[in-house]
Parts: C-alpha cells; sequence; structure tokens
C-alpha cells in the first residue's frame, strides 16, 4: 500500500493520481476502439461529464452546508478534495452528459457501448487506487495468500479486485473488435452484468462492508439489483423490444 | 447472440440470479466480523492507535485517557507552509467548540522539526491547544504519516470518522467535520 508518492517536496496522493490516469487511459482506448460515434464526440462526453460531475459535487456539498460557508465564500473554491457531495457529482455529471448527447443527436445504446472500454479501465483503476490507498480491504484470514494490513492478515480483496476487473477488461476489448451481436447496448449491458457479478464475488470477502437486514451485506443487495436490471434488460434488447 | 431465444436467456438469467441469491446468503458473516473498529490502525473505521507523548510544557497526555470526548489529532511541522496555514482555522475552530468537550491535540513531528522555531511559531499563533511533542517519531509511524499535514477525526468512543492527507484544511471543512462528530456525541 502507497497512499503517498513523495517526491521531493511534492506528496502526491496515488489513489487519486491512478484515477486520473484511468481515465486519460479509458478515453484513449475508447476513442481508439470506437467505431460507432466520432473519437471527439466521445472525448467532449467524457469530459464534459467529467467537469459538471465535479463542480456539481462542489455544489452539492456547499448547499448541504450552506450555513458553513455563508460567511467566508472564499472556502467553496478550497483544494481540499474532502468537500464533494457524491450523488450530486454523478447526478450533474449524468444531465451534462445527457444534455450533451441530445445536442449531438448521439443514440444512447450505441453511446453506452463506446463507453464501455471507458468504464472498464475506469474500474480496473478504482481498483488499483483501493490496493494504493488500503481501502475497500478483506476480511480478516490465515489463508496463505492473506496480507498483512490494518493490523492483521487479511483477504486481499484489492488483488481480488484487480484481477477480475483486468479479466473483465480483456473481455470488452476482445468484444469491442469482434461485437458478440450486432444489437446496440449489449455490450454496455454485459459489461454491467460481469462488474456487477464480480463485485458481489468479492464483497463476501470484505472487512469493512456495511451490513443492512439479516446481516447481509448492502453492498451485494446492490450489486444483485444491477445484475437483474443487465440480465433483463439484455433479454428485452435481444428479442427487440424498447426499454426507454 | 441474437440466436439465442428469449426463453432460454429468462433460464439463464434466472439461474444466474438464483446462484447470486445464495452467495449473498452464504456470505452473511458471522456477528461482528466486519466490524473494523475493533483494533487499532490508522485507517477509518478503526480504534486509533493509543501514545503518550509530552506537550511543550512537559506534561504527558495519553490518547486513551481522552476516550469520551471527540478529537482532532492533526499531525504538522513548522517547516511546513500548510501546516502553518491551517493552524489558525484549527484555533478558531477550537475557540469556538471546546465548551462543548471538544480537544484538538496538535502532534509536532519533532524528530523533523526545530523544537524552538516550532515553539515560537506556537506563541506568535497564540496557539491554546495541546501541542505535542513526536520526539521520536514513534506516533508518526504508528498512524502511518507519510505525508504532512495529516488529520485524523475520532470520535467518543476512540474509532477514527475520517482521515484528511494534505492541507491546509478549510474553515468550513473542519466545523462540518466538528460538527458532525459533536452530533454523534450528544
Amino acid at each position: 500500500m502507497l497512499p503517498i508518492l513523495n517526491i521531493g517536496p511534492f506528496a502526491i496522493q496515488l489513489p487519486g493520481l491512478v484515477i486520473l490516469i484511468g481515465v486519460w487511459l479509458g478515453i484513449s482506448l475508447a476513442e481508439r476502439l470506437t467505431r460507432i460515434i466520432t473519437a471527439s464526440d466521445l472525448y467532449n462526453l467524457v469530459l464534459i461529464a467529467l467537469f459538471f460531475g465535479v463542480v456539481g459535487a462542489r455544489l452539492g456539498y456547499v448547499i448541504e452546508y450552506w450555513s458553513e460557508f455563508s460567511d467566508n465564500h472564499l472556502n467553496i473554491f478550497s483544494l481540499n478534495l474532502d468537500m464533494f457531495n457524491y450523488y450530486a457529482g454523478i447526478g450533474s455529471s449524468l444531465i451534462a452528459a445527457i444534455i450533451y448527447g441530445q445536442r449531438k443527436q448521439l443514440k444512447l445504446w450505441s453511446t453506452l457501448d463506446a463507453l464501455t472500454p471507458f468504464f472498464a479501465v475506469l474500474l480496473l483503476a478504482i481498483a488499483i487506487s483501493h490496493f494504493a490507498s488500503g481501502n475497500a480491504f478483506g476480511a480478516p484470514t490465515h489463508l496463505p495468500w492473506s496480507i498483512y494490513l490494518w493490523g492483521t492478515q487479511r483477504h486481499p480483496t484489492q488483488i481480488y479486485e484487480i484481477i477480475l476487473s483486468t479479466f473483465t477488461l480483456v473481455l470488452i476489448i476482445i468484444w469491442s473488435k469482434k461485437p458478440l451481436t450486432k444489437i446496440d447496448g449489449i455490450s454496455f449491458l454485459v459489461f454491467m452484468a460481469l462488474s456487477a457479478s464480480t463485485h458481489l464475488f468479492i464483497e463476501a470477502f470484505r472487512g469493512d462492508s456495511n451490513l443492512t437486514i439479516f446481516g447481509i451485506r448492502t453492498a451485494q443487495i446492490v450489486t444483485w439489483l444491477i445484475l437483474a436490471m443487465s440480465l433483463w434488460a439484455i433479454g428485452k434488447r435481444l428479442a427487440g423490444i424498447k426499454i426507454y | 447472440m441474437e440466436k439465442i431465444t428469449h426463453k432460454r436467456w429468462t433460464l439463464i438469467s434466472t439461474i444466474i440470479l438464483l446462484t447470486g441469491a445464495v452467495w449473498i446468503w452464504i456470505s452473511i458473516p458471522p456477528t461482528g466480523a466486519t466490524t473494523s473498529g475493533k483494533i487499532p490502525a490508522p485507517q477509518t473505521g478503526f480504534l486509533a492507535p493509543d501514545f503518550s507523548l509530552q506537550d511543550m510544557d512537559g506534561n504527558v497526555v495519553t490518547l486513551s485517557d481522552l476516550k469520551g470526548t471527540p478529537i482532532l489529532l492533526n499531525f504538522w511541522a513548522s517547516w511546513c507552509p500548510p501546516c502553518r496555514r491551517e493552524m489558525p482555522a484549527m484555533q478558531n475552530a477550537y475557540n469556538q467548540y471546546k465548551d462543548e468537550g471538544f480537544v484538538i491535540l496538535a502532534i509536532n513531528s519533532t524528530n523533523q522539526d526545530d523544537i524552538d522555531t516550532a515553539s515560537t511559531f506556537v506563541s506568535d499563533l497564540g496557539i491554546t491547544f495541546p501541542i505535542l511533542l513526536d520526539t521520536y517519531g514513534q506516533a508518526s509511524k504508528d498512524y502511518q504519516v507519510r505525508s504532512l499535514p495529516t488529520s485524523f477525526f475520532i470520535d467518543q468512543n476512540g474509532t477514527i470518522t475520517d482521515i484528511v492527507i494534505g492541507g491546509p484544511l478549510s474553515e468550513a471543512l473542519l466545523r462540518i467535520r466538528i460538527g458532525d462528530l459533536l452530533e454523534k456525541n450528544s
């Protein structure tokens, strides 16, 4: 684990750097593999979504805690990375992407297919960032491949995540070159089903899961629902039924 | 893939979802297995590692003695510009919340700082919260501090609720985090 990389007087937060590199590599890969929408549309779409995502996340946080910002507006522009509301960020990012897509008359399913390699690289980057930070850690175990982390031997869940995300990415690249089907949206939906399955599997070994009723891990419920929706949508798309 | 019939796809989906549901059920952790806060580690959700350090007046402060109190633990050094810039905001927050039982412990990385410079800086700024001296760097090692400043927010149970690496901490963020800690304490 290496959360901070010290280079001379600079202390670089490695998990953040890994995600930035992931975004860049993801856009480059998606641009190279896309056959449906133009590389420049894809690039602009991702950058616009990211920009409005960051701005929206900070604005959401400021609105949520307005009383703390009302007497010192300069704090709104603080470089603290902890001052983000992620739901607001995701919402504003989606809205910006939808508006851009409509203006450019991009088709939803084919755009999502074109973006799939980007999402796959981003998931791998997130897995590597977990490895760098030590977050998303495993439950205690004495298995031979356990790693010493946060005071005890644990499942190397970050490594499980990296292996399965790499596997997913390789499949996505293969399928981008030799598509499973000509039906739009299937690549994206298969990717969603695959990544939901891998996270549903890995969550069982996590040591930091939030639990819900009967002690069930909340993230597994969420990933199971995403898996169910993806499988349902694949079925509908294959049958030629419009679902949006 | 177009050749898969709707009926067959429904069957495949049902098998996948049932397998997923069984996996969820068998991976229910035993009670307490995912409670990470039982052992000390410098990570959110864990117990804050204990230490005993001297302050600038020679008094020994032990973290575990302060259990029941929300704490901001801040690692700093006088040569570190963001550490110096965030100190006034911390002092303001301390003035505002100390009567509600909030404590700031600012741990000076004395093993890599000049104690006279640090002392002058503290008195020039009129800092009133305890400045602890990590003379041998043991506390920095236990908290795996790799960058200054690094701040740990600790709740009344001694559990780390948030870690902020780097700075300067904005006053807004400080007040929000302290407010969360005090709300939990009440």
